[in-house]
C-alpha cells in the first residue's frame, strides 16, 4: 500500500481536478460516489473551554454528533468526506486532522527502546488507506482556495506576527495547549527539529533555528518533527495530485507529548515514527514542503494518529490588520455563541479593540446589528480597516454590487457610552489585561465603572453580557458590587496567549437602570 | 439629515410598521448608507460630534465630561 498510489475521483470534485484528471472518463464516476460517502472521522482543535460550544456548532451545521475531550481543546466527530467543505467553514474550529485511529488505552512499555520500537511497529499496522483518501479529497478542496486567495487584495491573515501566541514555557504553565502548538504553526514550520533528530540511515538532520524554547520535563507537551535532509538534492516538483502515476509524497511528523510516564520524549517519537513511515510508503521527509504532515498526539495513554487538513491556523480567518492583542476568531466566535444572539439583537463590544468580535459577529449572526467601539484611536482605526479588507474579500467573490455589513465602529469612552438605556440586548467584549495593556491597578477603577454603564446600556431582564478577562480577582470583586443589575450564569476557563483567563456570561436583572451616570 | 428633507417624516407616523415604503426609506438610510465625512449632533445639547472615514467620534473634551 503506498501513498501516491491510485487518486480519488470523488463525483463533486471532478471539476476541481479536471487540471490533473484529464482524460477520465465515466468510468470514474462510481468510485467518486463511493468515496463521497466515505465516512470520516474528524479531529478539530478547539479554544480550550469551547468544546461544548464547538460541539454544538457541529451538531447544528453538520448533523453529527461529537466526543468531547474536554478540557483539551479537541473535538471528534464522522462526517461523509463529501461534507469536507462544510466542515471548513466551521468558526469555532482552529485546526482539522483526519484520525487514522484512536487509542484509548494504550500500554507504553516502560524501557524507552521498546516502547519507541512499538510505536514504529505500529506504523504498518494502522489503516492509512481511507483517511489517505480523505486526505487527497481535501487537498482537491484546498487547492480551489488558493485560486482564490489570489485575487484578494490582502495577504492570507496568518502570516501576521502570532500577537496573542506570546511566548510559551514557564515553569508554572502546566499543559501546554496544543492550539498554541498549532497556532505557531507557521513559525513552527521553519523552526521545528531543533533538537537533534537522526535520520535512521544515517543522513544527519539539518536543525532550524529554534524559536520556542520547551523544556521537554514531564508534564508540557513539546512539538518535533522527524526531519531528514537529501545529501542528494531534493526531488524536484510537487506534483499534482490526480496525475495517475504514483509520486514521492513529502511528509513530515508532528508529536504532542503530554502526560507523565513516559520514558521517550516526543522529539524521539516523532523520529521514529517518522522513520517507519517513511520506509513504510516510501515518502520524503521534509520539514518544510511537506505534502503529507502525519499527527502523533500521545496523552497519558490516549494516542491518536492524524493526518493534518489545515495548514494555517484557521483562527485568524478575519483580521488582516493586528494589534498588540488582538483575540483569535475562534475564541471571538465561542464568546458569541455563549450570547445566544437572536436575529434583530443589538450587540456591542465597547471595548473593541481591533474589532475581532464584532466582526466575526457581524459574519456569522448578519440579523443581528453589531457595534464596535474603543477610545484608543488606533484601535479604531484598525478594526475600521479590519472591516474594509472584509468587505473587499467579499466583493471579489460575488459579480453583484458589494453589501454592507450590519456593523458600524465608533470612538467613544466606555464609562459615557453614547447609547441610550437599555437599548442593547447584548454585550460581548474582551476586558482589558492588566498585563499586556494598561494596568492592575486601572483595572480596580475601570471594572465597576464598565460593568455599571454596560449595565445601563443593556436591555433589563433579557439583555446579557459575556466577557472575557485575565483579571478574576478584580472581575469577581466588581461584580460583587454590581449584583442589583448583573448576575453570573456560567464561567468558562479558557487560555488566550498562555495567559489563563475566563469568559463570565451575565444576565442583566429585571432592575432598572438610572439614567443619571455616577461619577467615578 | 442628508439633504434630502423629502424622503423621511421628521417622526415615524402611527402605523409605520405596515408603511412599506417607508421602511424602505429607513432601512435605506439606517442600513445602507454611510456617512464618510460629517457630524451627529446631540438633540438636547446641540453639540456636534466629528464623523472622519466614517467613524464618529464620541469622546468628550476634558471640561465637558
Amino acid at each position: 500500500e503506498g501513498g501516491g498510489g491510485h487518486p480519488p475521483r470523488a463525483a463533486g470534485m471532478a471539476q476541481a481536478e479536471a487540471a490533473g484528471d484529464a482524460g477520465l472518463g465515466p468510468a470514474a464516476a462510481p468510485e467518486g460516489a463511493e468515496l463521497a460517502e466515505l465516512a470520516a472521522v474528524i479531529g478539530a482543535t478547539v479554544p480550550t473551554g469551547f468544546e461544548q460550544t464547538a460541539a454544538e456548532e457541529v451538531r447544528e451545521k453538520l448533523g453529527s454528533a461529537s466526543r468531547i475531550s474536554k478540557d483539551r481543546g479537541k473535538i471528534y466527530f464522522e462526517v461523509p468526506a463529501r461534507s469536507l467543505p462544510q466542515v471548513h467553514r466551521l468558526r469555532s474550529v482552529d485546526n482539522l486532522f483526519v484520525v487514522v485511529q484512536e487509542f484509548k488505552d494504550y500500554q507504553f512499555k516502560e524501557n524507552k527502546e521498546d516502547a519507541l520500537k512499538d510505536l514504529e511497529d505500529l506504523v504498518k499496522k494502522l489503516p492509512w488507506t481511507d483517511p489517505l483518501k480523505v486526505w487527497e479529497l481535501n487537498n482537491s478542496l484546498k487547492k480551489k482556495k488558493t485560486k482564490r486567495k489570489k485575487h484578494n487584495l490582502q495577504s492570507p491573515a496568518s502570516r501576521g506576527k502570532p500577537s496573542d501566541g506570546g511566548e510559551e514555557g514557564g515553569a508554572d504553565q502546566s499543559n501546554t495547549n496544543d492550539q498554541e502548538d498549532c497556532a505557531q504553526a507557521p513559525v513552527a514550520a521553519e523552526a521545528a527539529g531543533g533538537q537533534d533528530a537522526e535520520h535512521p540511515q544515517g543522513v544527519t538532520s539539518r536543525n532550524g533555528a529554534e524559536e520556542e524554547e520547551e523544556e521537554d520535563s514531564e508534564q508540557p507537551a513539546v512539538r518535533a518533527g522527524a526531519q531528514a535532509s537529501s545529501e542528494s538534492g531534493s526531488k524536484a516538483g510537487e506534483g499534482q495530485t490526480g496525475e495517475g502515476e504514483a509520486k514521492v509524497l513529502r511528509f513530515r511528523v508532528t508529536c504532542n507529548r503530554a502526560g507523565d510516564k513516559h520514558s521517550f520524549t516526543s522529539n524521539e517519537a516523532a523520529r521514529d515514527f517518522g522513520g517507519a513511515v517513511q520506509e513504510h510508503f516510501q515518502w520524503k521527509a521534509d520539514m518544510t514542503n511537506f505534502d503529507v504532515e502525519v499527527l502523533l498526539n500521545i496523552h497519558s495513554s490516549e494516542v491518536v494518529v492524524g493526518i493534518a487538513l489545515t495548514e494555517e491556523s484557521l483562527h485568524r480567518r478575519n483580521i488582516t490588520h493586528f494589534g498588540p492583542t488582538t483575540l483569535r476568531s475562534t475564541l471571538a466566535y465561542g464568546m458569541l455563541r455563549l450570547c445566544d444572539p437572536q436575529p434583530t439583537d443589538i450587540i456591542v463590544d465597547p471595548m473593541c479593540g481591533t474589532g475581532a468580535i464584532p466582526i466575526e459577529g457581524a459574519a456569522e449572526w448578519p440579523c443581528c446589528y453589531h457595534i464596535a467601539g474603543d477610545n484608543n484611536p488606533q484601535a479604531v482605526k484598525r478594526a475600521a480597516n479590519n472591516i474594509s479588507s472584509l468587505l473587499r474579500k467579499n466583493e471579489s467573490k460575488d459579480s453583484s454590487a458589494a453589501l454592507g455589513a450590519p456593523l458600524d465602529v465608533l470612538q467613544w469612552d466606555i464609562c459615557r457610552l453614547p447609547l441610550r438605556t437599555g437599548s442593547v440586548d447584548v454585550v460581548v467584549t474582551d476586558m482589558p489585561f492588566g498585563k499586556r495593556i494598561g494596568s492592575k491597578k486601572k483595572n480596580w477603577d475601570l471594572y465597576p465603572a464598565c460593568l455599571m454603564e454596560m449595565g445601563r446600556i443593556c436591555t433589563p431582564g433579557t439583555g446579557r453580557a459575556v466577557l472575557l478577562t485575565q483579571d478574576k480577582k478584580c472581575f469577581a470583586k466588581a461584580l460583587s458590587r454590581v449584583g442589583h443589575i448583573w448576575r453570573r450564569a456560567q464561567t468558562v476557563w479558557v487560555n488566550v496567549g498562555g495567559l489563563h483567563a475566563a469568559v463570565y456570561l451575565l444576565r442583566r436583572t429585571p432592575e432598572p437602570a438610572q439614567d443619571a451616570r455616577p461619577c467615578w | 439629515k442628508l439633504g434630502r428633507p423629502s424622503e423621511l417624516p421628521p417622526e415615524p407616523s402611527p402605523g409605520y410598521e405596515a408603511d412599506e415604503e417607508f421602511l424602505r426609506r429607513l432601512h435605506h438610510v439606517l442600513l445602507e448608507v454611510e456617512v464618510l465625512e460629517g457630524s451627529l449632533q446631540c438633540p438636547d445639547s446641540g453639540r456636534r460630534f466629528p464623523i472622519s472615514r466614517g467613524v464618529p467620534n464620541l469622546l468628550l473634551s476634558e471640561d465637558e465630561a
